[in-house]
């Protein structure tokens, strides 16, 4: 831009100054009390509030992934599978579901889900595990699993 | 949505209640257990913004069973807030006044500290012995496994089981039992 005066250039500076403030406050507009208007608060706490979101994003997949954990854990524990077992037994026959998918079958599929913890389990009895061998309850009778090739 | 729709989701959504028996349990492993049917994590729609909990009735909290000596070790602390308004109470001490207060507390505990703790709790009912009051007995539709084995206690001496067990030898003559 050609300035063609030191006034011009004068007034640009005001505007550039006034339009760096409305970018802050465009994301300070829902705050409460005098962080919402006051340029000097507000930068504080737009600040603040961006190195919040900055670590939330690392955050949120951390708490999605544990509640998928205790969701699955809950679908599984209801017939007789602990979750290590369930997730060990599955990629050990090539199942390779991730978690959002699992919990989300533990809700809206229980039938296909209960079927997934009896190959897990069938898989891991079938690989000899102690701790599986030890488990309370009837282990399925009616369920084919391809045997380990080692 | 069909007749087994609409069953389905009430059973979903209904609170179950949940009988656990405390005799000869450690109360400070299965509090983590309670507390789990409390908050709800044994069911698959589990959140913690959802109101999924059920309710739990645990009975003979007077006969739970603490490891070695903790009866005599483990101190509960207490402050009236005044001063010099310190109590420690032993864990012995604290069940012979309140034979619910050590299970309690432990499910407390196990709870993480958030608004929810206090709603959470009232959702547990505590009983020093197997007498429950026929309204809340009506609910009880299903009972959680106790982690612990409870052991058989020895038969009484005067009994024939006992008299007819295989001894390796017998007394001798002038052995005075006790």
């Amino acid at each position: 831009m050609v300035f063609t005066s030191a006034v011009q250039l004068a007034k640009r500076a005001g505007l550039d100054q006034y339009w760096k403030k409305r970018r802050i406050f465009r994301l300070s507009a829902h705050y409460y009390g005098r962080a919402r208007n006051c340029y000097v608060l507000a930068i504080r706490a737009v600040h603040r509030s961006l190195a919040f979101a900055t670590k939330a994003r690392k955050f949120k997949k951390e708490d999605m992934a544990q509640l998928w954990e205790t969701r699955i854990a809950a679908g599984s524990e209801q017939h007789g599978v602990k979750y290590p077992h369930l997730r060990e037994g599955l990629h050990r026959c090539n199942i390779h579901l991730n978690r959002k998918t699992l919990a989300d079958l533990a809700i809206w599929e229980p039938y296909t889900f209960r079927a997934l913890t009896q190959i897990a389990w069938t898989k891991m009895r079938q690989d000899g595990d102690r701790e599986v061998k030890e488990m309370d309850g009837i282990p399925p009778n009616n369920v084919v699993v391809p045997s380990s090739k080692n | 949505m069909s007749a087994l729709q609409r069953v389905t989701q009430w059973q979903t959504f209904a609170r179950t209640w949940h009988l656990f028996d405390a005799r000869w349990q450690n109360p400070f492993e299965c509090s983590s257990l309670i507390a789990k049917h409390l908050q709800g994590r044994h069911k698959p729609i589990y959140h913690p913004l959802n109101d999924c909990g059920d309710m739990v009735v645990a009975i003979n909290t007077r006969h739970i069973a603490l490891a070695s000596d903790e009866w005599i070790k483990r101190v509960y602390f207490h402050h009236t807030g005044y001063p010099g308004g310190a109590t420690w109470t032993l864990a012995w001490e604290l069940h012979d006044k309140d034979p619910t207060m050590i299970l309690k507390k432990a499910v407390y505990s196990a709870i993480k500290n958030n608004l929810q703790r206090r709603t959470t709790m009232q959702r547990l009912f505590l009983y020093p012995d197997d007498k429950i009051p026929d309204d809340i007995l009506a609910n009880i539709t299903n009972q959680i496994r106790s982690p612990r084995p409870v052991p058989t206690p020895l038969p009484d001496p005067a009994s024939e089981e006992f008299q007819s067990f295989p001894r390796i030898a017998p007394f001798p003559e002038d052995y005075v039992l006790k």
